[in-house]
Formats: C-alpha cells, structure tokens, sequence
C-alpha cells in the first residue's frame, strides 16, 4: 500500500485494472504470436515452439505467389462487397424509412439472413450452385433458356461472383440496419427547408441526407471490414478456395496452413502480413468518419 | 439392453440369432471391468452415421458403473482441430477420442499403445490388415469401429439397356459389362455420358478426398506417393498417367463440371438423383441409394469391385474410424475397456446393419448371412462385393506429414483438371512442395 501511495497517483490506479486486463487479453496473446512467427512452431509439437527460424517465414511468404494471389484477390473481396453491400443497404435503409406501416415487421424480417450461421448460408449457396442438381442451372433449364450446364463454382469470375452474392446477402443488412437508425435519428428541419427552398429529392438526398448519413458509412464500413472475415466459413464449404487456388481468400489459406497443417508458425507470419490489410481499411475508413464529422460540424 | 435386442430381434426376426447374441452380451459384461464413481470424458466423432452406436454407452455404464462425458462431438475435421488446440495448449483433460488411420500419424505420443491394454486375444477377432493398418510407428494407437474401402456403383438398367448394349458393341467391339480397369471405365463413363441430364460419373475434386483418389490410381498404376526414403515420387509416369485420367474425363464432359468442388455428399446426392452411371463411392453410401424415400435409383443399382490400373493392380484407398485412449488418462483401463466395447462383436454388428464395414472378422461374415435371411439381397451382395477388396485395401501413407503434402497436392490436381497447367506441371510443382515439408519436417535429408 505504501508502495501504491508514494508512487502511483489516483488516476493511474483506478486505471491500472483495464491496462492489466487488455494486456492480459489483447496484447500479450498478440505479441506471442508475433513471436511465433519467427518460429517454426507446429500445433502438434509443443516444443517447436522455441525453434527459432528468424525471418525464414515471412522470406517464404514473399516469395510465396499463391499467399500473394490470396492476398490480392481478398483486397479486391473486401472492396467490392463492402461497396455494395453500402450501395444496397443503403436503397433497403432509404426503403423502409419512407414506410409508414409495417416498418418493425420488416426491419425484423430483414435481420433474418444475419441470423444464419455462415456455415448454413455456405451449405445454401453450394446448393443454388451446384453445376448438377443445383437450383440456378435447374431453373435455367427447366425454364428453357439454355441446355447448358454452367459451372459456377469452377469458372473464376462467376464462382468469386457466387461467393460475393453468398457474403452480400449474408451482411447486407447489417448496414441497412446502421444506416436506417442514422435516418431515424436524422433531424427532419432541415429536409423541410430544403422542401421549402425548391430542392428536388435527389438534391435533398444528395445534399442533406448522404452527408448526414456519412458518419454512420463509415462506422460500418470500419466495423464490416473486420468482420468480413467471417465469410472464412461460407467459402471453406462453398470451395475451399478452388478449383486451384480460384477462389482462394487469406482467411481459408491462413486457416488450412494454421490448423489442418498444424504450422502455426507460417500461419501467423501469413496473418501478420495480413494484418496491413485490417490495418489499412481501419485506418482509412477513420479519417473519412472524422473528415465526415468534420463536414457536419462536430469535433474530429 | 433387453430393449436393443428386442428391436434387433423385432428387426431381423431371427430368434436364435438374437438368443445368440445376448448371451454372449451377458459374458461380455462381465468383462467390462467395475470403475464405480468414475467419470470418463470422450471427445467424438459426431453426425447421424457415427452417433447410432453411442446408444450403446449406456449398457457399458451400467456394466461397469462408470459415467460417460461426451465433452465434444463434432464433425472429424473440427474434432481434429480442437485436438491440436488441446495438444499446444497441453489441456488433454479426456480419455478417450475418436479418431481415423488418415489423422492418427499427426497426434505423436497422444495416445497410448493399446496392445498393452487390449488382450491379445481380443486383437485377434480383428480382421488383420485392418487392424495392422491402425498401427503408427509399431504401436496399436486405435481400435477401428468401421473400415472404409471404395468400389463401383452403377445403374443397372444402363448396362442391361439393349439400345446402349448394341451401340457399345458397335464402338468398341466389347460386350457392355462392369469395367474391370481404370481404361475401361474411362471408355464407359465418356459412353454414357450426356449432359445435363446424365454424366458418366464423378469425383470428389477437393481435399483429400481428391488425393486420396488420385493416390489410388498412381497405385493400381503401378506407382507410389513417397519411396522408401520418403521423397515424394507421385509425378512419376503413373502419376502422370493417374492425372491424365481424370483430366481426359474431365475434358470429355463425363463428369459435371463442379466436380472440382464437390465432396462426397455432394456425389452421393448425384448418384441418387440418377444422374451419374457409375460411382466409385465408399460402403455407407449403398444403404441410402437403395432407399426409395430419398434415392431416385433404389432398387437399380448394382455392385463391382473397384478398376485395375495399367499394373493390373488394385488401388485400394482405404481408412478406418477408430477409438483411441490418451497417455495423459487417469484411468487407462476404463478407457481401454470403453474403447474395447465400441468396437466389441456387438457393435461391430450395429455397424455392420447400418451398411458400414465391420472390423471384426466374424462381423462380417455373419452380417451377410443376416442380410440373406432378413431377405436384404442388396445389402448382402454389397457386404460380399466389399469383402472382396479388403485384400487390397491401403491406407494412405502413415506419416505425419501426410494431410500438410496432401493439402500441397490437392490445388495442383485441381489446376491441371481444369487445364491452367499440364499433368507433369502440377504434378512436379506438386512434387517440389511436398520434397520441402519432408525437408522441413526432417524426415527427409
């Protein structure tokens, strides 16, 4: 106690339990997988642990072209679903605000797709897809458009095609939801004046709306990007990242090098270049989140 | 107990059998041991298929008056997962846990060596290669409850088909039967094809499951996957040859074009859906395809043993489900005894009735003659069909490294497949990657 009073202020103190507890739950797991990825560490052999292989894996990682591929095509995943899960979230938001009946009925309906497990969606999508007894080829038959079978999950644009529906059906209302308690929560006055001034409702929309709304894009875009990684599941099953290596994302190679392969070591090096990625869109979506706050007048 | 055997009994309306059967029940149970008050934990396999002999656990904990914990039941993949988990964190708090002849190499010393457990007497009722299959290193690491071996599936009244018969004379010069190679139902899967309605077959195209199938090729080829030094030799010419083959399939529009992707579910729902001729599938598959409740080809569906290769040669992909007890056990002998009844006569038995291959030897032979007398034809057939490859039955090669090389193999099959590289291509890159696991892993110099 004498320790504490000669030494430590009151603020410290009381703070001192959270820094104990996010060291303990965030930053020392952190730093020994950091550590690990200087290791040849394998799941099975506990004491691989203390192999030390200095940079050899993360030199493997940049000669490696299949990581790199992995790496490339998750950039462009993560961009392209993250845009249209907005553009399409936000039309679902925009739609149901103007609703003057029913709206819980089908903000609720609209939460169903988020409440499926990804593995469950995983299974759904193969199904719709399978090139056999799939839905989509079956209907195309059965309606009479074509007698061709068409591959979806083995031609490398439609099978990514085919992933990317899976993830934006999946998360899409996750930012319908967000952006529609951005609209409820929005001022009505100033789209009145707008009204009164002669705005048409594409200028209101444009100019009052969008950047009121802007705030809220950014928090779900910076809060989606983390968490897209959730489709690991719904690609595992879909395909597993192929046919070779087609649709291979970094969290399905991370996951099959960490666990099936049981090198742990190779595996976090791979998820520690990974994490510029996160880094990046995190970074990146918060400036535009305070520029935005900015713009509306509030504190950056 | 009286319960189970009253509705096996009921089941195959076989009185004796059934007298027969409790009262070697009755001897068994007093061999169980007596471990009152214990608990023992078990991580195992989950899912319809496996979880039916579970049911039985209960009889064990009355005969011994232990408890049973299931603390996980999931699928293999996952279970295999959270066992590594538990060897790096050095949690192993269970007993027992399920395990396969294709995941026992990774686990090191998990397990313990069960022929110090298990009278020898016991070990005996196995049907031998199987259990010589279970051994890592010269130690019995598993008690297998199932066996898995391939063979050919196919429509019956494709081949009995008079138009099909004479146009397939008129091409080959050949009466249309079975095929009995590798070439010939590469010649018969191209003949039926005709898609969408109808493709010669399938293959499980990711995984290990496209590996595995591979390997038996490169085998019934002649070929092997490692030499005796464990360098990788799969992209010899038998392997070479083994790719061609299903590149030549591939190219020919005989197998749907997903089959990259597909899995075994996704081929057995196929083959019931009727639209594949032919299918080179495990045994649990052959109870559902005759199920008119959920299989469009039930009651047309007929049995041969798997293709030759060019070295006139079986492949013979085999593996086992199996039980193992941990070295880090509190109580080795009540999981040696629990691990003792999954696999005991009895539930070799229940197995045996659900369409999976027993590994005990008498198991076998008497679920055929239940078959016969229950007046289950097919089922019989297939048991005799089945029993038949046991003698060529391999499991993959038992080395630790073997599912991180077949992960290396797996894409680049996938890749020569759907023609982004040539056979020799992948199979060399194949090849190179597989040499640096060895390489790393120090088993090879």
């Amino acid at each position: 106690m004498r320790f504490f009073r000669s030494r430590l202020s009151p603020p410290i103190l009381l703070l001192m339990p959270a820094f104990v507890i996010i060291a303990l739950v965030v930053a020392v797991p952190l730093l020994f997988s950091l550590y690990t990825s200087f290791t040849g560490y394998r799941l099975v052999k506990p004491d691989s642990l203390w192999q030390w292989v200095g940079l050899r894996n993360y030199q493997r990682l940049l000669s490696d072209v299949d990581f790199w591929w992995a790496f490339g095509r998750t950039l462009v995943f993560l961009t392209v679903a993250l845009n249209l899960e907005l553009v399409l979230g936000l039309c679902i938001a925009l739609l149901i605000d103007k609703l003057t009946a029913g709206q819980r009925v089908i903000r609720t309906i609209m939460m169903f797709p988020m409440m499926f497990s990804p593995i469950l969606v995983g299974f759904q999508f193969k199904y719709i897809f399978n090139d056999n007894v799939g839905l989509v080829n079956n209907a195309i038959q059965s309606l009479g458009w074509s007698d061709v079978t068409i591959p979806w999950l083995v031609n490398p644009v439609t099978a990514n095609l085919a992933i990317l529906m899976a993830e934006v059906w999946m998360s899409t209302p996750i930012f319908a939801i967000l952006l529609l308690a951005g609209l409820m929560a929005m001022p009505r006055d100033p789209i009145e004046a707008a009204k009164v001034d002669g705005c048409n409702p594409w200028q209101v929309f444009r100019h009052i709306t969008l950047p009121y709304l802007m705030p809220f894009v950014y928090i779900a875009m910076a809060i989606r990007s983390l968490d897209v990684a959730r489709a690991y599941d719904m690609v595992k099953i879909m395909t597993n990242g192929g046919p070779a290596g087609r649709t291979e994302l970094l969290w399905t190679l991370i996951a099959r090098t960490g666990y099936q392969d049981a090198r742990m070591g190779m595996a976090n090096a791979m998820s520690y270049a990974s994490i510029l990625l996160s880094v990046y869109f995190t970074v990146y979506f918060f400036r535009k989140l305070a520029a935005a706050r900015r713009t509306m007048g509030g504190v950056a | 107990m009286n319960f189970v055997r009253g509705i096996q009994a009921a089941l195959f309306s076989c009185a004796a059998l059934g007298a027969l059967t409790a009262v070697a029940s009755a001897e068994d149970a007093a061999n169980w041991g007596s471990f009152p008050g214990y608990t023992l934990k078990v991580k195992l396999v989950g899912g319809t298929q496996y979880e039916k002999l579970y049911t039985r656990i209960p009889e064990w904990e009355k005969a011994t008056g232990a408890k049973v914990e299931i603390v996980s039941s999931k699928n293999h993949f996952e279970l295999d997962r959270e066992i590594k988990q538990d060897i790096a964190s050095g949690t192993i708090t269970w007993c027992v846990g399920s395990n396969h002849t294709s995941f026992a190499p990774q686990y090191g010393d998990l397990y313990v060596d069960l022929k110090t457990l298990i009278p020898q007497a016991t070990l005996d009722e196995f049907v031998p290669g199987t259990l010589a299959a279970s051994m890592v290193d010269g130690r019995l690491v598993q008690l297998p409850r199932v066996t898995d071996v391939s063979n050919l599936y196919y429509l019956k009244d494709l081949y009995e088909n008079a138009d099909n018969k004479a146009k397939y004379k008129e091409k080959f010069g050949t009466e249309l039967a079975p095929p009995t190679t590798y070439d010939e139902l590469k010649q018969q899967v191209i003949f039926f094809a005709s898609p969408p309605n109808l493709y010669g077959t399938a293959f499980a195209g990711k995984d290990e499951g496209m590996t595995g199938r591979f390997m038996e090729i490169v085998r019934a080829n002649g070929g092997d996957m490692f030499d005796e030094n464990w360098n990788p030799i799969f992209n010899s010419q038998a392997g070479i040859d083994a790719l061609q083959w299903f590149i030549d399939i591939y190219n020919a529009k005989a197998v749907p074009a997903g089959t990259v992707n597909y899995t075994w579910d996704d081929i057995g729902q196929a083959f019931a859906a009727g639209t594949l001729a032919v299918d080179l599938d495990w045994p649990g598959f052959a109870a559902f395809y005759n199920d008119p409740a959920k299989s469009k080809v039930a009651g047309k569906v007929g049995f041969a043993l798997s293709p030759l290769g060019t070295a006139g040669k079986r492949g013979g992909w085999s593996g086992s489900h199996s039980f193992s007890v941990t070295e880090a056990c509190d109580n080795k002998e009540a999981a040696a005894s629990l691990v003792n009844f999954l696999t005991d006569y009895d539930s070799a038995m229940m197995e045996a009735r659900a369409g999976n291959l027993p590994t005990r030897t008498k198991a076998f032979t008497d679920v055929v003659e239940e078959f016969k007398k229950s007046d289950t034809p097919y089922m019989a057939e297939m048991f005799a069909v089945w029993g038949q490859s046991l003698a060529d039955a391999r499991t993959p090669p038992l080395v630790p490294q073997w599912i991180e090389v077949s992960n290396v193999i797996w894409p680049e099959l996938q890749a020569a497949i759907v023609g982004q590289k040539t056979a020799k291509e992948a199979l060399d890159t194949a090849a190179k990657k597989a040499t640096q696991i060895m390489e790393d892993a120090g088993v090879l110099q």
